[in-house]
């Protein structure tokens, strides 16, 4: 997706390490989308979300010192958010409910949303609360692992390479996690298919 | 019917991409963090908040740069202190004598010579010592003694009692 080649970040990164609150901000707003997404997805619940993702930046804030630039800035805030994520999401184990942010009503002229409502019959028949609430419970019937795995490869559209690093594993078990997060997701939809509206 | 392919599953779920906060959430997501920075902030001991001070101005003095002081400064003590031991044991340097005292014996009769004998020859500017005559005896004695210091043993030098450097500076 649009992760940078070479570190974008590294001025900001620098005068950030130097003190420069204004600086880690900017890397605030910049990052906040994105990481909200992540955590977002593999929560599903806004509240976690907005608590996790604050811990988040204050982590990083703290130890943005000892950053040394061996990975990029943007590798390296979002190894924290899947850790810290992962961690929290042990720690909840069970006991969570969804709490599902609005769909934006730009999906409606999203290409890929027009093309699965008039070729896929459970999609078509269903409204979007109803898809959304499917396609989150099946989600969160994954493990941890593979849902992190599914949502930066799937909803947030970065690499396998990318994927491996954030994780600490190897492409070849990203891919591996992927390919049965697949399967499971299969699983979970066809219950979609019989019964579409619920 | 047909299952959910892997390509149906992948575009389904990016729909997921549309599922966002309420509007205005991330402009006031920054003020929040500003918040909870400072409500930590209150939270920590004094000394918490000052060693956290402290190390942020050690970093910025690019501390890891100085790591290698020390070294620095061990090296050059290391090499003051072989220095002051090879000083101390080398052997002593060739001889000196000094000028009014412990003549050895071999140069005492030229001494006298040139003492009992009044130079003939005044010493000017124009005319250096070392064009003085000294008379034909005399200038064979020193040359012969001269050349048979060379062969035989370390050259020996004689200095002032006072070395230049140590002459009272002249009053204007």
């Amino acid at each position: 997706m649009d992760q940078p080649r070479t570190d974008e970040d590294q001025p900001l990164v620098a005068r950030a390490q130097s003190g420069d609150a204004a600086a880690f901000d900017e890397l605030v707003i910049k990052y906040s989308p994105r990481l909200y997404g992540l955590i977002y997805n593999m929560t599903s619940n806004h509240e976690d979300t907005n608590d996790m993702l604050q811990d988040v930046f204050a982590k990083a804030y703290r130890a943005i010192k000892g950053f040394r630039g061996k990975s990029s800035f943007y590798t390296w805030i979002h190894t924290i958010a899947v850790n810290m994520t992962l961690n929290f999401l042990k720690k909840r184990g069970r006991r969570y409910h969804l709490s599902l942010d609005d769909v934006d009503a730009s999906i409606q002229h999203d290409k890929e949303f027009i093309e699965l409502t008039s070729t896929s019959s459970p999609v078509r028949e269903a409204d979007l609360t109803e898809l959304q609430r499917r396609l989150n419970e099946a989600m969160m019937k994954l493990s941890d692992e593979h849902r992190a795995v599914v949502t930066m490869f799937h909803i947030q559209g970065m690499p396998h390479a990318e994927i491996s690093k954030i994780l600490g594993v190897s492409e070849g078990t990203v891919r591996s996690r992927l390919f049965y997060a697949n399967r499971q997701l299969q699983n979970y939809l066809d219950e979609f298919r019989k019964n579409p509206v619920g | 019917m047909e299952n959910f392919d892997d390509n149906e599953i992948g575009k389904l779920l990016r729909l997921k991409r549309y599922e966002q906060p309420p509007p205005g959430y991330f402009e006031n997501f920054l003020h929040e963090f500003h918040r909870r920075q400072r409500d930590e902030l209150l939270r920590q001991p004094i000394w918490s908040v000052l060693w956290q001070r402290l190390s942020g101005s050690l970093f910025r003095l690019n501390l890891p740069s100085l790591t290698s002081m020390p070294a620095a400064a061990a090296a050059v003590l290391v090499c003051a202190l072989v220095i002051t031991l090879k000083v101390h044991q080398a052997p002593e340097g060739p001889n000196v004598a000094v000028a009014d005292g412990n003549v050895p014996a071999s140069h005492q009769s030229v001494l006298e010579q040139l003492s009992a004998e009044p130079v003939v020859d005044h010493f000017t500017l124009s005319s250096p010592i070392s064009s003085r005559s000294l008379g034909p005896d005399l200038s064979r004695q020193l040359n012969e003694r001269a050349y048979t210091h060379r062969t035989s043993s370390p050259p020996r030098y004689v200095l002032d009692r006072l070395p230049v450097s140590y002459e009272p500076s002249f009053n204007f």
